[in-house]
């Protein structure tokens, strides 16, 4: 059974924050991804044993195995939740990618930034690439075998990229952060 | 019940009632606790696994503000990475005219490639490529500086790649379906072609360009079968003439990529013939596409070249008959394969290609010269690649050759390459 922890600091959105391509901290992530937040709320996510086997199922064989201990943000306005952010840290090529991922109260994905891109940036994810997943679930099209498109000349990026989202969307799935509070 | 009887009882009630206020006010106290040192451990946690300089707030740095002092901050070290193939060719025993080939089959650790980066800080970093051929050829594949001048515009400076075609900048073995590159992004644009030089660099949401000075490639290289022969590879390379490449590619659609590249520069290098200086202008250009979506891998490429002062070259180079470098080539092909397993949960690719060529790298020559029909060729390649994971293939091609001369040999390959 997942814990569910109040949160101890909750933020609230300033001036909107700076976009710039993959330096970005992880407050001003937040803020470019719920600028219309009342407050941002970090949760963490405690997974049973079970929970990580379904997670792990749900996102499937391009997924790395999933964290037991998954921190999130919960963004609300008024008394209603507005969405999730979760962010990712992988391997690209030899070096660390961190997404921010944004999930919808729909289950869909809203927001990718790329937070931080250690790799050349000759192999970085274009805009118009990440644009695709906006508004996918998790469903099988959402694979870079099939509905996701590759980027010219930076396939494991491509690959990458595909398997943080389908992590993601599938933690989301088990986690379920929108009924009543989350774990 | 008698008075005395009736104040224990009481006495006792109240004493049991309050210790257990007391242990529930211990229990609550200890639950706090155990989430503080809970929310600590999961933000420790988070802190690990996505590095502190991200979740950790902006801060100023040495009198900075933030967005100056992030610089300080970002991770910094070596990018190691690498790619490479080995070749088994097999060659038919017999030419089209039926006469002997001659042919002999060859194993060849065909590239074994090391890549290193290092990022001196978000603005500037390395990179290069240290390139063993054939076993026991080392090269310098490029190795340059990268200076960003803002999120979307850099300059770059060193051993440069020159931006035209598909393969010249993208060449690891998995990047592409068959087991050899085409002859047209060989002979043409000579792949792997890198020359000393600077230039910018950029990338917008729909468009990514490059554009360079290099030194240019040296007419003393070319012949009848193409350009090839002209790169200076960065070593000691005479820089009398240089060259302006550039390349611009439209990349707004998810999984596509179409674009255009050229180069214009004089060849000569300062070469004399009759005591008057031989420019040897050359002019290459390219038009591509690269589709990467639903299981299909497509690509498609036409290139040309124009070799000015051709006559003059052949002179310098000693060229003469049907050996005489083409004033105008032309080459392009198409090339599409198909993920058998993409409909299925498999997590491995599997392949069927297939890929069309033609080439003339003497479409037209200079008077006084005949063109070698040997030099107007097609190459029609079908085989299978198989990946098991995105960075390693085994690929198996049977490639059908034909020229003009009736020469051409038939082959099938066998390469397996990797990327890392």
């Amino acid at each position: 059974m997942a814990l569910a922890l109040p949160a101890l600091a909750p933020w609230t959105p300033g001036p909107a924050a700076r976009a710039s391509a993959q330096t970005l901290t992880q407050e001003e992530a937040l803020h470019l991804a719920f600028p219309e937040a009342d407050s941002v709320r970090r949760r963490t996510a405690y997974l049973t044993d079970a929970q990580r086997v379904r997670a792990a199922d749900l996102a499937g064989p391009e997924a790395e195995p999933t964290p037991g201990v998954v921190p999130y943000y919960v963004a609300v306005k008024g008394t209603s939740p507005v969405g999730a952010a979760y962010f990712d840290a992988h391997r690209v090529r030899t070096l660390r990618e961190v997404l921010m991922i944004v999930v919808g109260t729909d289950a869909r994905i809203r927001r990718i930034e790329v937070v931080r891109f250690a790799e050349p940036p000759e192999y970085a994810p274009p805009a118009g690439w990440l644009s695709q997943f906006r508004e996918r679930a998790l469903d099988a099209d959402l694979s870079s075998k099939r509905g996701i498109a590759g980027i010219t000349g930076a396939t494991l990026t491509a690959r990458a990229v595909t398997a943080a989202v389908r992590r993601v969307l599938a933690l989301h799935e088990v986690i379920r952060p929108f009924d009543g509070g989350g774990p | 019940m008698t008075r005395t009887t009736l104040r224990a009882g009481l006495t006792t009630a109240l004493l049991t009632v309050a210790t257990s206020l007391s242990a529930q006010q211990v229990d609550t106290s200890r639950i706090a606790e155990l989430e503080r040192r809970m929310e600590a451990l999961s933000r420790e946690i988070e802190r690990l696994g996505l590095g502190r300089d991200v979740v950790e707030a902006d801060t100023s740095i040495l009198g900075l503000g933030p967005a100056a002092s992030k610089v300080y901050k970002l991770s910094q070290g070596v990018s190691i990475g690498g790619y490479g193939e080995i070749l088994y060719e097999n060659f038919a025993d017999e030419r089209q005219d039926g006469s002997a080939s001659g042919g002999r089959n060859v194993a060849d650790a065909l590239r074994a490639i090391v890549y290193f980066g290092y990022k001196f800080d978000d603005r500037i970093l390395f990179n290069s490529e240290i390139e063993i051929e054939h076993a026991d050829e080392a090269y310098l594949e490029f190795a340059y500086v990268d200076y960003s001048l803002t999120d979307r515009v850099g300059v770059r400076a060193g051993l440069l790649l020159a931006p035209l075609g598909l393969v010249n900048e993208l060449h690891e073995p998995p990047a592409f379906l068959d087991t050899k590159r085409s002859v047209t992004e060989s002979r043409i644009i000579p792949t792997t072609w890198r020359e000393n030089g600077i230039g910018l660099f950029g990338t917008g949401d729909d468009f990514a360009w490059r554009v360079y000075v290099m030194n240019s490639l040296s007419g003393a290289g070319f012949n009848a079968s193409g350009l090839r022969g002209g790169r200076q590879k960065g070593s000691q390379a005479l820089a009398e003439s240089l060259g302006l490449a550039g390349r611009l590619d439209y990349v707004g659609t998810p999984g596509l990529m179409i674009g255009a590249s050229g180069f214009r520069g004089s060849t000569g290098q300062a070469r004399e013939l009759g005591g008057q200086e031989v420019e040897g202008p050359l002019t290459i250009w390219d038009l591509h596409a690269d589709y990467e979506a639903r299981g299909f891998d497509l690509r498609a490429l036409v290139a040309g070249a124009r070799v000015g002062d051709a006559d003059r070259l052949n002179q310098l180079n000693g060229l003469a008959g049907a050996n005489g470098i083409g004033e105008e080539m032309l080459g392009w092909y198409v090339e599409g394969g198909y993920d058998v397993l993409s409909r299925t949960g498999a997590g491995a690719r599997l392949l069927p290609f297939v890929r069309y060529e033609k080439v003339n790298t003497q479409s037209a020559v200079a008077t006084g010269y005949t063109v070698d029909p040997a030099t107007e060729l097609s190459v029609l390649s079908l085989g299978m690649a198989w990946k098991p994971i995105p960075q390693v293939v085994a690929k198996l091609a049977y490639q059908v050759h034909d020229n003009a001369a009736s020469t051409a040999v038939n082959q099938w390959n066998v390469q397996l390459g990797w990327l890392f």
